[in-house]
């Protein structure tokens, strides 16, 4: 439809963002402006792409689905391409990524007041990373993007966090490599089989997935793709870096991580792992269900004992993960539909449970539970907020992550009823701590006397946008779920 | 009475070696009639000494030549190394006038030893004589022991310098008798004929002085690359030695010693690649081990990354191992982008470092990142291709060793590869925690950012990304070198 | 094949023959008149008393390697000198070469100052 390299635009302006910033870079009030236009120059680009994008035809040269398609040679020794495309699961993820950033530049509009210049450097170049792991589909490109968007994380967390800051940066950085290290020599050996079996040596993944590998190396080449996700994800038992890593990230670094970075492990799965060892795959879904199903509960028991606002929200990522988990590892249509909704679900709910505590800490410096109380009267907009969100979190009837969740647990139920009659519990689980949150921070007697200001004009105005999505998709998820149908029918098979 | 037959003699296969023999004596000679403030004008006359080396190299890439009877050849494996040397030498050339400076130690002799050092490196790489190469890694050493101790004020210097002699003269030992016993069991040195020798007499592995040989002259190369366990007098020497001289030493002559050892191992014992590959195999995975594991804590940062330079040694022994067009390419691709990050990450430590070889600690880098951002960006840019993340020439070179590893059926090697490459990243990490996440104690004010080591730190970061991004002119280079 | 070293095992028994004869004969038919000046260890007429592990002047040392290095020139002079007329002008300019180098050394070291003792 157009010949301009949208693609390419959409990974790279960011990073055309950070060049810019490099001029202004010690002065703070222009910094913020430059980095925020180019937030959300490429959030306009995306929304328009979200807008229009479905009533696309497939792109030419590409596989059906793929609206968007560019392909180039990069490293043709290795036949390595240049090769982005897009259809509706990385439409979804690219517009999440391009709102979510804007999110974490709102949010730390005041907090960030030393080396801003930085701080927006490393937002601009997280989101240059993610959107180029959505987008991209030659396995070593994908890598390369997989691994710039470790660096920004490890260098936000260190830097303006909190508590064992480096110990969590260090931890988060060094799991993360561990994992996606082993991914490399698994990509690096499908490469070789399938070059080997078919006689074209690609790291494409149209190609690889075209002939899957039969070999009898695939499940362990899917186990070492399984880890690296599993430890984005997380999935029990690798998960122990994110409750470190939330907790002492600054706010915007905890929006990013919860709401694109454990997308990305998910997404690899989906996009990668499944179509390139079906039938590896089918071998790990006891594996995978049991890990996500216990994920869950075992998530949501850590969750309710915490005392850390931070450290609750970020152990209810750890379920909510579990649960878009359960819904790959199932295959089926609608649970993949399900998931994939759920990411996004996830993405704003949790992103703005983030982002509300980020505001209670700058106001109180303090994120225990046992600190507040009575906020509902004090602050009353924020603690509305705060209501909602949480809410929909625990999957509140009505707002957004019950869609997902319901979607996941209907196409579970029909493959692995066991799984998805113990996942039940899960989705009762998360009420006892969320009542628990709530209680604690919003309706309790006040404890002690808290200096709280209500929400700002800024702060509003962004909790209110991620409100009406969340409602919104909520109530009508269809025009989403639209967008999904498409690819997740071609992913599992059940195109007509 | 009849005259001798002189045999035709052409220059054009060892022409850069000439040049830099040339320059070098004329260096020599010029040092001494020129007063000590200008000095740094030797520095420049070497520059241009290595570039019309440079020059010389060009035309004969893929024109291959050999003369002296067949003890040295032109050929691109040879040309491609070549190269490595004279950028490594240059960029150390480029640091060492600040340096030196900083340390009164500003001496003429600097320039000439470090021409004739590359000359001995040069004759190493292009080398088909077991003879020649020992000529080049004599010529290469001898410089070197007197390069590390260069820093005659200084008493570590002075203990760099001792035991690199002693335990140098040591590996040359252990080279040499294995060269002895070689020539003994098969009749001659040139390597090309020990192949035959080697593939007309089937089994040689009962051929006990033959096999003794060849260890003696793998446990020789091994000291030269710093190979565990031979890679004792490494951090010793790295720590001690001159800064410049350190970067020089840790990707000049271990590219040398690799440029030979590959020489010798793949083409005169092909046949024996599986002998070889058991014990490539246990050396790499020593090497890299205990190369990282050391570095885990070390404070000094030389000696950190002279531990670091072992396992790097160790990542290349894997594409050794492999012996395959990938795994060898590999190490080729491997050891420039190897020069470029490690001399980055040297011209930085020289820039941070105070007069006395102090302000060498990891600690000292805290708040480094504050002070000056741009310098702090090219370090962590090195840092991070040291510790193989992309976009950087470093993950693509250990991306083409690995692969060579994996298509070579040696994937518990690779896996061992990337478990240590992830062990690694903590250690430069490490370095990096302190410059942006420590506040700064001292002001860096000391710091003076010379043109030549401006140039110098440009190049590297060049170097590190362009073939981290675009890696298709460098990986062609390297795959047309391999095919000997 | 080893019957080519036998002319070596007869001149080495002859030597070690030859060796202890005149140490044997003379130690029997020789007149005895001992001293004390002639009992005493023959050391280059220097007191043979107190530790041998003196510290000489780096000055030895130099003098020593700069012998060493140029005595070397002699080493491959003469040979090519034996062989002149059969090595043609070939001989000539690799001598020339290698004198030319030598020189280069010897300026160095000269205005270095190694030449001088003081």
């Amino acid at each position: 439809m157009t010949s301009y390299p949208i693609l390419t635009i959409l990974i790279f302006l960011p990073l055309a963002g950070c060049l810019c910033l490099a001029p202004v870079w010690s002065r703070r009030a222009a910094v913020r402006p430059i980095a925020l236009g180019f937030a959300v120059a490429e959030l306009a680009l995306a929304g328009w792409l979200l807008v229009t994008a479905p009533g696309m035809p497939t792109a030419p040269g590409a596989p059906a689905g793929y609206f968007l398609w560019e392909d180039a040679a990069w490293i043709e020794r290795f036949g390595i391409r240049y090769l982005l495309g897009m259809d509706g699961i990385s439409l979804l993820m690219g517009a999440l990524t391009a709102f979510i950033t804007v999110v974490a530049m709102a949010v730390s509009w005041r907090a960030v007041t030393e080396r801003t210049a930085l701080h927006y450097f490393l937002i601009l170049l997280m989101e240059s990373g993610i959107m180029g792991v959505f987008l991209a589909l030659d396995l070593v490109l994908f890598y390369l993007f997989w691994e710039v968007m470790l660096i920004p994380m490890f260098f936000l967390i260190g830097i303006w966090g909190h508590g064992r800051r480096i110990y969590s940066a260090v931890k988060f950085f060094l799991y993360t490599l561990a994992g996606s290290l082993l991914m490399l020599l698994a990509i690096i050996g499908v490469y070789l089989i399938h070059g080997d079996a078919t006689g074209t040596y690609t790291f494409a993944l149209p190609l690889l997935a075209k002939a899957p590998i039969a070999h009898a190396a695939a499940p362990w080449l899917f186990g070492a793709f399984l880890l690296a996700f599993a430890i984005k994800f997380p999935l029990f038992p690798v998960h122990t870096w994110l409750p470190d890593a939330h907790t002492d990230a600054p706010t915007a670094g905890s929006v990013i991580l919860a709401a694109l970075l454990l997308k990305t492990g998910a997404y690899g799965l989906v996009r990668f792992g499944y179509p390139l060892f079906p039938e590896a795959a089918r071998g790990f879904t006891p594996l995978l269900s049991v890990l996500a199903v216990v994920g869950i509960l075992y998530a949501s028991w850590i969750a309710y004992a915490q005392e850390d606002m931070k450290r609750m929200v970020a152990y209810s990522s750890v379920g909510h993960m579990g649960f878009v988990a359960l819904g790959i590892a199932s295959w089926s249509p609608v649970a993949l539909s399900g998931s994939i909704l759920q990411m996004v679900n996830h993405g704003v709910t949790t992103g703005a449970l983030f982002a509300l505590v980020g505001m209670l800490d700058e106001r109180t410096d303090t994120r225990e539970l046992a600190a507040y109380g009575g906020v509902w009267g004090k602050a009353p907009k924020l603690a509305f907020f705060f209501l909602l969100f949480a809410m929909a979190s625990a999957g509140l009837p009505g707002l957004n992550n019950f869609t997902g969740e319901f979607l996941i647990l209907a196409g579970v139920f029909r493959t692995t009823p066991a799984a998805a009659a113990i996942a039940f519990i899960g989705i009762v689980l998360p009420l006892i701590y969320t009542v628990r949150l709530v209680q604690e921070v919003l309706f309790q007697t006040e404890r002690q006397p808290l200096q709280l200001p209500d929400v700002t004009l800024r702060e509003g105005a962004l909790l209110a946008v991620l409100a009406l999505i969340g409602v919104s998709i909520g109530v009508h998820p269809k025009p989403l779920l639209d967008i999904l149908k498409v690819p997740v029918a071609l992913l599992t098979g059940t195109a007509p | 009475m009849e005259t001798i037959a002189i045999p035709a003699i052409n220059f054009a296969p060892i022409m850069p070696e000439v040049i830099l023999s040339i320059f070098a004596m004329v260096l020599l000679l010029v040092n001494v009639f020129v007063p000590s403030e200008h000095k740094a004008y030797l520095g420049y006359l070497s520059l241009v000494g290595l570039i019309v080396a440079g020059f010389t190299l060009i035309g004969g890439w893929g024109v291959p030549l050999s003369a002296f009877n067949d003890s040295v050849v032109r050929d691109n494996f040879s040309i491609f190394f070549k190269g490595i040397f004279l950028l490594t030498v240059g960029m150390s050339i480029l640091i060492s006038d600040q340096y030196f400076k900083r340390e009164e130690c500003n001496l003429g002799e600097l320039y000439p030893l470090l021409l004739f050092a590359t000359v001995g490196m040069m004759l190493m790489a292009s080398g088909t004589d077991l003879m020649t190469i020992f000529l080049g890694l004599e010529v290469l050493s001898v410089s070197l022991y007197i390069l590390a101790g260069f820093n005659r004020a200084n008493v570590k210097s002075n203990e760099a310098g001792l035991k690199y002699f002693l335990l140098g003269a040591f590996s040359t030992g252990f080279l040499l008798y294995g060269m002895a016993l070689t020539y003994g069991a098969t009749g001659t040195t040139r390597v090309v004929k020990i192949a035959e020798y080697v593939s007309q007499n089937g089994v040689v592995a009962q051929n006990p002085m033959f096999v003794i040989g060849m260890l003696l002259m793998a446990v020789g190369f091994s000291f030269k690359i710093a190979a565990a366990p031979f890679h004792m007098w490494t951090p010793d020497v790295y720590e001690g030695a001159p800064t410049p001289m350190t970067a020089f030493m840790s990707a000049g002559p271990k590219a040398a010693g690799f440029a030979a050892f590959m020489r010798v191992a793949i083409i005169a014992f092909p046949s024996l690649k599986a002998d070889w590959s058991d014990l490539l195999w246990i050396l790499a995975v020593l090497t890299m081990t205990i190369g990282n594991l050391i570095a885990l804590n070390q404070d000094n940062i030389k000696r950190m990354l002279a531990y670091s330079s072992i396992a790097h040694a160790g990542y290349a022994l894997v594409g050794f191992t492999a012996g395959n067009a990938e795994g060898t390419a590999g190490i080729l691709f491997y050891m420039l982008s190897y020069a470029f990050m490690n001399i980055g990450a040297f011209a930085i430590i020289v820039l941070v470092g105070k007069k006395g070889e102090a302000n060498n600690n990891v600690m000292d880098y805290a708040g480094f990142g504050t002070k000056h951002p741009v310098l702090a960006l090219a370090m962590a840019v090195f840092l991070f291709s040291l510790a193989g993340m992309p976009p950087t020439a470093g993950f693509i070179g250990k991306f083409y060793l690995f692969s060579g590893a994996i298509k070579a059926g040696y994937v518990w090697l690779a896996i061992i590869g990337v478990l240590n490459s992830a062990a690694s990243v903590y250690y430069y990490l490490r370095v990096m925690v302190y410059m942006y996440m420590k506040d700064p104690v001292e002001e860096f004010d000391w710091m003076k950012l010379t043109p030549a080591v401006a140039i110098c730190i440009i190049i590297a970061v060049v170097g590190v990304l362009l073939p981290g991004v675009v890696p298709a002119f460098l990986l062609n280079l390297a795959q047309q070198a391999v095919l000997l | 094949m080893l019957g080519a070293y036998l002319p070596i095992l007869v001149l080495v028994a002859i030597a070690v023959i030859f060796g202890l004869c005149s140490l044997v004969f003379s130690s029997l038919i020789g007149q005895k008149k001992p001293s004390v000046v002639k009992l005493a260890p023959y050391e280059c007429g220097c007191e043979p008393v107190g530790s041998a592990r003196e510290r000489f002047s780096v000055k030895f040392y130099i003098i020593a390697m700069l012998f060493i290095l140029f005595d070397i020139e002699a080493v491959f002079l003469y040979p090519w000198s034996v062989l002149f007329k059969r090595l043609g002008m070939f001989g000539v300019m690799e001598m020339g070469v290698f004198i030319v180098i030598l020189f280069v050394g010897y300026i160095y070291v000269w205005k270095k100052g190694a030449l001088e003792w003081e």
